[in-house]
C-alpha cells in the first residue's frame, strides 16, 4: 500500500523540485509561486470547491483514458471527444425549454456522451478494421473537432446578438442541478463519482472488463481464447469517447450554459497525467482528478501574484508523467508495450528457454 | 582452446549456472548435454556475450575473453547458432550475412555503398565448401523453411571465420533426414581446426558425432566424459539424477469408440497461400492420435482454426453433439505469447478458458472469489509450484506454466484436447507430468491431437499417426514407424 | 491573375510541405531503428520557439538555427532516455513530451514577451533565388525561388534514401528496428543505433519548427506548429516508409495547408474553419485509405532491454 502511494507522491515531489529550478530560471520565486497555488486551490471555502469543480472533467477524462489504455487502446483524442460532447450538448440544450428538468437535464448528458462515443468509435472503427494508428486518428480529430466547436460558436448555434463568438444559451430546464450557491458545485460531480465507481466495477469486476484488460495486455492471447478483438477495441473506444463526452456535457450543463470558443484547456491531456498517477484505477482516478484539478485552480492565483503563466501547470504535469514512467517501469505490464499486434502466420518458435 | 572456469549466473533466486568449469579443445566436437532447464543456453549466452555471469573467467587460446558484450565475443572469435534461427526474416539472405562477417570490411560508420553481389559471393564460396545450396537471389527469410533458415544461419556464423562454432539444439527443428548431413557438416567444421560445440539434450546424436560430453545438470557440472566411456543410459541418469521409468504408455481403447471429433476437408488460404489443405481426420475417444511435422507446415493455423481464433477458408471440423467450442481445450506452441498472459494473475489465466468463465459469470459479473477458489484447487491438484491463485503467472517456471496450461485445459471438462510441442522446452520432469495427464484423459474416454516434431514423444504416446507437409496430412502405417520413413514424410516425400 | 494565384498557391505548398518533410525525415529514421515518436510535435513546437529566441537575442540566424536544432535535440534526448534505456511507453511517453513542450515553450514565452506577443519579430531567412530558373513562368518561383531550408529539405531525400537502402549503417539501422535481441546478438549495438536516430532526427525536427518561425511566420506564437509534428507520422504511414514517397506526401499536405489560405482568400461562404481543419481531415480519411501498420518495422513501438 505504501509503495501504491509513495510512487505517485514521490513523482509529484520531484516535479516540484525540479519546476523550482525552471521557476528561478524565469526569474519568479519559487516559494511565493507554490504559496499562491495553494492559496488558489485551497485558500477559502469558494476556492476549495472550485478545485473540486475544476477536477470533475478530469474525473469524466480521466475516466476515459483509464478504460481505453487498459486495453492498450491509445486515445489521445480524449480532448476532441470532450469537445464533440460539449457540442452536442450545447445543440440539444437550446431546445429544451419547457421538458421537465430531469428528462432535459438527462438528454443533453446522452446527448454529449453519444457524441463523444461517436468521435471515438470511429476511430476504433478505423483500427479494428483498416489497422489506422489511433493515436494519428484520434489527434488528428481533435483539431477537427476544435474546428467544428469554432463554426458552431460563429455559425449555426451563434447567439442571436451575433456580438461575440458564443452559443445560445441551453434552457434553464437542462441546467444542472447546483449545490449550496455560491459555490459551483452541482449534480454532475455526484455523476462523476458513480461513474468511478462503475467504471472499477466494470473493469474488475465484471466478465467484459476481463476481456477488455486481457486484450490490454496480451492482444495475441486474447485472440486465441476467441476474446472478438475487433469489436472489443470498437467498443472500448466508443465508451472511452462516451465518457470524455459526458465530460464536455456536464461542463456545459452546469458550468459553462453555453459554448465558446474554447471548451477545454486540455483537460484531455491532463487526463493523461492522473490516470497515470492513479494507475488506471478508476477509484483513484478521483484523487489524482482533485490534486491535478487544484493545480489548475491555483494557477490563477499564480498568474496574479507572481506573473507566471498558468500554462506552467502544463510542465506540472508533463514532468509528472515523465517522472512516473521513468521510476515505476516493472509495475505496469501492459503499458510497457506500446503495439501488440497479432503477427502474421511465421511459425516461430520463441520459448523462453534461457535457464 | 576454450576455457571457462567457475562460471556462476544467478536470475532472481534461480541459480542458472553455478561454478560450472567447462573446457573444449580446437578440432574437436564437443557435446554440452543436459536436459531443459539445466543451464546450456544460458552458459553459451556467456560465451557469446550476450548475458555476464556473476563471476568466473572465460580464456580463448590463452587470451582472457572480455564478458557481457556480444561484439567482444565475435570479435574474439565466438559465433553462434540458436536455438530458433535469429534471422531478419523480412530481409533477404544477402542482407541477413551483409549483417554477419561479410559486409564487415572498412571500419567507420559504414557509410560506403553497401556490396550485396560481394556478400552473395563470398556466401556461395563458403556454401560450395560446405555442402550447402543457397536460396536464389533476392529472396527474404520468412518464404524459406525452417532447415534452411538454421543452415543460413550457420552460414553467417561462419561467415566471421570464428575459432569457436556453438549450435543450441540445431537439430531440433530438422528432419530426420536432414539430421545426417547436419551431423557430416559439423565433422567437416571439426576438421578445420575449429572448435564445435554442441548444445543438445538428444543423448543419440551427442554420443554419435561428439568427441567429448560435458554433462550440466541443474546448473552444475556433473560430468565430462566421452561416448566410449559412457553408454545412453549413463548419460541419462547423469542427467537427470536418478534412474527414470519411462510413462506407462497404456493406451486403454474404450469399448464403445465414439467419434469425438471429425474434421472435414479444412482449407485455409492466406494471401495468395494455401496453409492448411483439405485436411481430414477423425479422431476417437480414448485415442491418442499424432501429427508429426517439421515446423511451419501448418501446424500453428491448424491449432488456431480448431481453437476458434481463426476461420478457415472452407471445409469444417464438428464435436458430434456439442455445438459450443466448449467441448475441446487447445494447447499452443507459444505458451508465452498465445496460451498465457504473463502480466496477469493465475485466477486470471485460467479465465480466460471460455468454459471456464463462463461458469463464473452470473449475468456478466464475475465470480472472483470463486474463480480464486477454483484456481487454487487446480494449483495443489496439479502439483504447479506457484505462491497462490494471486500470482502473476510470470513468477511460474517454464515447466509450471505449461503444466498450468495444460491443467486449465483439464479444468474445462472438455471432450478433445489439441496439443501443440506440449512438452517442448520442459526438463523431464515436467515432461513426464503432462504425458501422464494426457494418457489419463485419454484413458478416461477423453480424445488428444497431439501436434509435434519431437518424434520420440509421438511414437512413445500415440496410437494413430499423421504426418503433416506443406498443409496435407497423410496416415502413417502403423506396422512402420521406423525414423527413417518418417523422416521421408516429414519431408514431403510422398507425393510420388 | 489566376495564374498569379496559381503559382502563389505552387510556391506556397511546397513552403508549407518543408517543415513536414523534414520531421517526416526524421521521424522514418527513429521509426526504422525501432521507436515511435509521439513528441515529435513537442520537438517541432521547441525547435520553433528557441530557434527565433536565439535570432531575436543574437540577431544571427545560424545561432538560430542551432538554438532550434538543440531544443528539440533535447527533446528527444529525454524521449531517449526513458524508451531506450528504461524501455517504457513510447506512445505515453511522447504524449508528455507534447504537454511538456507546450507548457514551457508557452512560460517562457509570455515570461520575455508578455501576454501581447510585444514585437517578438525578426527579420527573416530570406528566400534565396536561383538565378534565370526562378523565373520560368509557374514552376520558376516554386522549384528555385525559395528559403535554403526548403532546399536543404528537399536534398535530404535523396540522401537519406541512398543511406536507409545502400549502406550498412542503413541496414543496421533498419536491423534495430525489425529484431533488436538478433541485432545485439550480432552485435550491432541496438541502443547506440537508436540514440543516433533520435539526434539526426533532432536537428531535423528542430529545423522543422525554425523553419516556422525563422523563415515563414517571422513571429511566434503558442502552438505555433499547429500538429505539423502529428501530421509528420502520419506523411512517414502514408509514404509508405520511403523517402520518395514521404516527399510526396508532404507536398500533399502542403497543397492542403496551402489551400487554406488560398481559399480564404478567395473569399466563398463556406466557412474558413473547413480549411482550416481540412488538412487533419484529409490526414485521418487518407490514412484510413492507405495506412495500416502491415509495413512497419516488426518492432516497432515494443521497448526493449538488452538482456
Amino acid at each position: 500500500m505504501l509503495a501504491t502511494i509513495g510512487k505517485p507522491a514521490g513523482a509529484i515531489a520531484l516535479a516540484i523540485a525540479l519546476i523550482s529550478f525552471v521557476l528561478l530560471a524565469l526569474g519568479a520565486s519559487p516559494a511565493g509561486v507554490f504559496s499562491a497555488l495553494y492559496e488558489g486551490a485551497f485558500g477559502n471555502w469558494i476556492a476549495f470547491t472550485d478545485s473540486l469543480v475544476k477536477a470533475t472533467p478530469l474525473v469524466f477524462t480521466g475516466l476515459a483514458i483509464s478504460v481505453a489504455f487498459s486495453a492498450a487502446l491509445w486515445n489521445i483524442g480524449a480532448d476532441g471527444q470532450l469537445v464533440i460532447g460539449a457540442i452536442a450538448a450545447g445543440a440539444v440544450g437550446p431546445f429544451l425549454g419547457g421538458w421537465p428538468r430531469p428528462l432535459a437535464i438527462a438528454l443533453i448528458l446522452i446527448a454529449g456522451a453519444l457524441g463523444g462515443a461517436a468521435w471515438s468509435g470511429i476511430c476504433g472503427w478505423l483500427r479494428a478494421r483498416r489497422d489506422t494508428n489511433e493515436v494519428i486518428s484520434t489527434i488528428m480529430l481533435n483539431f477537427v473537432a476544435a474546428q467544428i466547436l469554432s463554426w458552431t460558436v460563429h455559425g449555426p448555434l451563434m447567439e442571436a446578438s451575433r456580438a461575440y463568438p458564443q452559443s445560445m444559451p441551453i434552457a434553464s430546464s437542462a441546467e444542472m442541478y447546483m449545490f449550496m450557491p455560491p459555490t459551483r458545485l452541482n449534480l454532475g460531480m455526484l455523476l462523476a463519482l458513480i461513474l468511478a465507481i462503475a467504471m472499477y466495477l466494470f473493469l474488475f469486476r465484471s466478465e467484459p472488463g476481463f476481456q477488455l484488460r486481457a486484450m490490454g495486455k496480451n492482444r495475441r492471447a486474447a485472440n486465441f481464447f476467441r476474446i472478438p478483438i475487433a469489436s472489443l477495441t470498437v467498443w472500448t473506444m466508443a465508451l472511452s469517447g462516451a465518457l470524455a463526452g459526458l465530460g464536455g456535457a456536464v461542463q456545459i450543463s452546469a458550468i459553462n450554459h453555453r459554448l465558446y470558443e474554447k471548451v477545454s484547456p486540455g483537460w484531455g491531456f491532463e487526463a493523461i497525467a492522473v490516470a497515470l498517477v492513479a494507475r488506471l484505477n478508476p477509484l483513484a482516478i478521483i484523487v489524482a482528478a482533485i490534486f491535478f484539478g487544484a493545480l489548475d485552480n491555483g494557477s490563477q492565483a499564480m498568474q496574479r501574484a507572481e506573473g507566471v503563466s498558468p500554462v506552467l501547470v502544463q510542465v506540472i504535469q508533463a514532468m509528472v508523467i515523465l517522472i512516473l514512467l521513468a521510476f515505476d517501469t516493472s509495475a505496469w505490464g501492459n503499458l510497457r508495450d506500446a503495439f501488440s499486434r497479432t503477427p502474421t502466420a511465421t511459425s516461430r518458435t520463441t520459448e523462453a528457454h534461457d535457464v | 582452446m576454450l576455457e571457462a572456469k567457475s562460471i556462476t549466473r544467478r536470475f532472481g533466486r534461480t541459480v542458472a549456472l553455478d561454478d560450472v568449469n567447462f573446457s573444449a579443445r580446437a578440432g574437436e566436437i564437443h557435446a554440452l548435454l543436459g536436459e531443459n532447464g539445466a543451464g546450456k543456453t544460458t552458459l553459451m549466452n556467456v560465451f557469446t556475450g550476450r548475458i555476464r555471469p556473476d563471476s568466473g573467467v572465460v580464456s580463448l587460446d590463452g587470451k582472457p575473453l572480455p564478458l557481457g558484450s556480444s561484439d567482444a565475443a565475435l570479435r574474439a572469435g565466438i559465433a553462434a547458432v540458436h536455438q530458433s534461427p535469429m534471422l531478419f526474416e523480412r530481409f533477404t539472405w544477402e542482407e541477413n550475412l551483409a549483417l554477419g562477417g561479410f559486409g564487415r570490411d572498412g571500419g567507420g560508420l559504414g557509410l560506403q555503398k553497401l556490396d550485396l553481389e560481394a556478400v552473395a559471393s563470398r556466401a556461395a564460396e563458403l556454401a560450395r565448401h560446405l555442402g550447402f545450396e543457397l536460396p536464389p537471389p533476392r529472396v527474404i527469410i520468412a518464404e524459406r523453411s525452417v532447415a534452411e533458415r538454421v543452415r543460413l544461419e550457420v552460414l553467417r556464423a561462419l561467415s566471421f571465420d570464428p575459432r569457436v562454432l556453438i549450435l543450441d539444439e540445431p537439430t531440433g527443428v530438422l528432419a530426420p533426414s536432414e539430421l545426417t548431413a547436419f551431423l557430416d557438416l559439423l565433422r567437416r567444421l571439426r576438421g578445420e581446426g575449429r572448435i564445435v560445440i554442441l548444445i543438445t539434450h538428444k543423448l543419440a546424436e551427442a554420443r554419435a558425432v561428439a568427441d567429448r560430453i560435458t554433462v550440466l545438470r541443474n546448473g552444475r557440472l556433473v560430468a565430462e566424459t566421452t561416448p566410449a566411456e559412457s553408454d545412453e543410459s549413463q548419460l541419462a541418469r547423469l542427467m537427470i539424477g536418478e534412474l527414470m521409468t519411462p510413462p506407462e504408455a497404456q493406451l486403454h481403447p474404450v469399448a464403445k469408440a465414439d467419434t469425438l471429433l471429425e474434421i472435414e476437408n479444412l482449407t485455409y488460404r492466406n494471401g495468395g497461400a494455401t496453409i492448411l489443405d483439405g485436411i481430414s481426420l477423425r479422431l476417437n475417444a480414448g485415442e491418442i492420435a499424432g501429427i508429426a511435422g517439421v515446423d511451419g507446415n501448418g501446424q500453428v493455423e491448424l491449432v488456431e482454426v480448431l481453437a476458434g481464433a481463426r476461420r478457415a477458408t472452407s471445409g469444417s471440423f464438428r464435436i458430434p453433439g456439442n455445438d459450443s467450442g466448449s467441448a475441446m481445450a487447445a494447447i499452443p506452441q507459444d505458451r508465452d505469447l498465445d496460451g498465457l498472459i504473463l502480466d496477469m494473475q493465475l485466477w486470471e489465466n485460467l479465465l480466460l478458458a471460455e468454459p471456464v468463465r463462463a461458469h463464473m459469470t452470473r449475468r456478466g459479473w464475475l465470480d472472483v472469489p470463486g474463480a480464486m477458489e477454483r484456481c487454487r484447487e487446480m494449483l495443489s491438484a496439479f502439483r504447479i509450484r506457484a505462491t497462490g491463485p494471486e500470482a502473476l503467472a510470470s513468477s511460474l517456471s517454464g515447466g509450471n506454466r505449461q503444466r498450468l496450461e495444460v491443467a486449465r485445459a483439464l479444468t474445462q471438462n472438455p471432450r478433445v484436447i489439441v496439443a501443440h510441442n506440449v512438452t517442448r522446452g520442459l526438463d523431464l520432469n515436467a515432461t513426464a507430468d503432462v504425458h501422464r495427464i494426457l494418457l489419463e484423459f485419454a484413458a478416461a474416454g477423453g480424445a488428444v491431437l497431439l501436434i509435434s516434431s519431437d518424434l520420440d514423444e509421438l511414437l512413445a504416446m500415440t496410437s494413430r499417426l499423421f504426418v503433416i507437409s506443406r498443409g496435407k496430412i497423410r496416415a502413417t502405417d502403423p506396422r512402420d514407424r521406423s525414423p527413417e520413413k518418417l523422416g521421408l514424410l516429414m519431408a514431403g516425400r510422398w507425393r510420388d | 491573375m489566376f495564374e498569379q494565384a496559381l503559382e502563389a498557391f505552387l510556391t506556397s505548398t511546397i513552403a508549407m510541405a518543408t517543415p513536414i518533410l523534414l520531421a517526416a525525415l526524421g521521424e522514418f529514421l527513429v521509426e526504422e531503428s525501432g521507436i515511435i515518436n509521439i513528441g515529435i510535435e513537442g520537438a517541432m513546437l521547441s525547435g520553433a520557439f528557441f530557434a527565433l529566441s536565439g535570432v531575436y537575442f543574437t540577431g544571427n540566424i545560424a545561432v538560430g538555427l542551432l538554438c532550434g536544432m538543440a531544443a528539440a535535440i533535447a527533446i528527444n534526448a529525454m524521449l531517449g532516455v526513458l524508451v531506450i534505456n528504461l524501455a517504457v511507453n513510447q506512445v505515453v511517453a511522447g504524449t508528455a513530451l507534447d504537454i511538456l513542450a507546450a507548457g514551457i515553450t508557452g512560460v517562457f514565452y509570455r515570461k520575455l514577451f508578455g501576454i501581447t506577443g510585444k514585437a517578438f519579430i525578426v527579420t527573416p531567412l530570406r528566400p534565396i533565388a536561383i538565378g534565370p530558373l526562378a523565373r520560368i513562368p509557374l514552376l520558376g518561383p516554386m522549384l528555385f525561388d525559395q528559403s535554403p531550408l526548403v532546399y536543404f529539405a528537399f536534398l535530404m531525400v535523396p540522401n537519406i534514401a541512398w543511406m536507409i537502402y545502400r549502406t550498412r549503417y542503413g541496414l543496421r539501422l533498419r536491423a534495430a528496428g525489425e529484431r533488436p535481441e538478433a541485432a545485439d546478438a550480432l552485435g550491432l549495438g541496438v541502443y547506440a543505433l537508436r540514440w543516433q536516430a533520435l539526434i539526426a532526427s533532432g536537428v531535423l525536427t528542430g529545423l522543422a519548427g525554425a523553419f516556422l518561425t525563422v523563415a515563414y511566420a517571422n513571429t511566434f506564437v503558442e502552438n505555433i506548429s499547429a500538429g505539423r509534428g502529428f501530421v509528420a507520422l502520419a506523411v512517414v504511414i502514408l509514404g509508405r516508409r520511403n523517402p520518395w514517397g514521404l516527399a510526396a506526401a508532404s507536398i500533399l499536405f502542403g497543397a492542403a495547408m496551402a489551400l487554406q489560405f488560398g481559399l480564404q482568400a478567395v473569399g466563398t461562404a463556406i466557412p474558413y474553419q473547413l480549411f482550416l481543419a481540412l488538412p487533419y481531415a484529409l490526414t485521418l480519411i487518407v490514412l484510413a485509405f492507405f495506412g495500416g501498420q502491415a509495413r512497419d518495422p516488426s518492432a516497432l513501438g515494443v521497448p526493449y532491454t538488452r538482456s
